[in-house]
């Protein structure tokens, strides 16, 4: 029962990172590529962190619940941090200038206005 | 004069490469350190300093004099680039676009730092205190705490932090962190030891010889830790400000 939950979450947060690398890659411009990177990061490293501190319940003593209390620590850490981050670089982006995408893109991935 | 400087360099490279051929193989049995050094460190590093984590006893205790130079080393560092940096004749004021009023403080960023500018110290004192048992010690924790004091710098501005943690204090803190890890040496000769033979201080600290080596390097990783943060601090005022400590980034 705890195996299917941490392999659930495991995989879940592999979809998100894959989902993640993939706006990174496809997205059209530097703001909706942040976006990607900062939403689906994210998620998807709360999910795998979650997992990883449930799969310590496996041997319950002391020292591994405190493992997985880290875990979480980390999460949280992450869950803070990485949105910051993202929001920074945005904003320093928009400072510096960049302008925001504003037209359509082909298969190719290249803009055409 | 370039031309001399790059030949000079890739001359001393070359020698260096030359040189590490009589290196002993990577991981080879047979070399000096593994036949006996490595063996004494494991055989004897617990019963001798009373510290579970090898490479803090060796770091601190066996190679303290080693760790001594390297702390004087970062110290050398902070102080190099705070003087190349820092001329009094060239004082042309940069043109600092200021951002429009209200906008000087981003809100998010702040609230965040200030939410992990305190976990991140008292991590810090953690990775420091608890180095005896854990991977970690007075470099990574000093890196942590001066990279608290930098992540307020980024999220307010320099001047900020500048207000509270003035460049005068910064360096001569870094400097007293490089005089704790000497005079614990020091006073190691006074009380009658080698010098950084840190069992001569169980006269005064009431302890057996064996723990009063394990305080010593809790001592000197505190020194280390001190100098390491208020020099990581000084590299990014320094560097950012282009040695002006004016406005920074």
């Amino acid at each position: 029962m705890l195996d299917s939950i941490v392999v659930i979450l495991l995989s879940l947060g592999v979809v998100f990172f894959m989902g993640t690398v993939n706006g990174l890659l496809r997205f059209p411009d530097f703001y909706t590529r942040m976006h990607a990177a900062g939403k689906g990061d994210t998620l998807s490293s709360i999910l795998i962190l979650l997992g990883l501190a449930l799969f310590t319940f496996h041997h319950p003593s002391v020292a591994a619940y405190l493992t997985g209390f880290k875990i979480i620590f980390i999460a949280v850490l992450v869950f803070i941090a990485s949105p910051t981050a993202t929001h920074a670089l945005m904003d320093a982006g928009y400072e510096a200038g960049i302008e925001p995408w504003a037209g359509e893109s082909d298969d190719n991935g290249e803009e055409c206005r | 004069m370039k031309v001399v400087s790059l030949v000079l360099t890739l001359a001393l490279g070359a020698l260096l490469l030359l040189a590490t051929e009589d290196l002993p193989n990577w991981g080879d049995s047979d070399s000096p350190a593994s036949l006996h050094l490595s063996n004494y460190y494991i055989e004897n590093s617990m019963e001798q300093t009373s510290v579970p984590n090898l490479v803090t006893s060796v770091l601190a205790d066996y190679r303290s004099y080693d760790t001594m130079f390297e702390t004087t080393v970062i110290f050398c560092a902070g102080i190099t680039v705070l003087t190349i940096l820092r001329r009094s004749h060239r004082k042309k004021k940069k043109e600092v676009k200021p951002r429009p009023k209200g906008q000087d403080h981003d809100l998010i960023l702040i609230s965040a730092a200030r939410m992990i500018a305190p976990m991140m110290q008292l991590f810090a004192l953690y990775v420091v205190a608890h180095g005896h048992h854990s991977p970690g010690g007075g470099f990574q924790g000093g890196v942590i705490f001066g990279a608290s004091f930098i992540l307020l710098a980024l999220a307010y501005d320099l001047e900020t932090v500048l207000a509270r943690l003035k460049e005068r204090s910064v360096l001569i803190m870094s400097g007293i962190g490089v005089a704790i890890y000497v005079g614990i040496g020091t006073i190691c000769l006074v009380l009658g030891g080698n010098f950084l033979d840190y069992g001569a201080w169980s006269k005064v600290l009431g302890v057996s010889v064996v723990e009063a080596h394990s305080h010593g390097m809790l001592g000197v990783e505190i020194g280390v830790a001190i100098t390491v943060m208020f020099i990581m601090f000084s590299l990014y005022a320094d560097l950012s400000s282009g040695g002006e400590m004016d406005e920074g980034l």
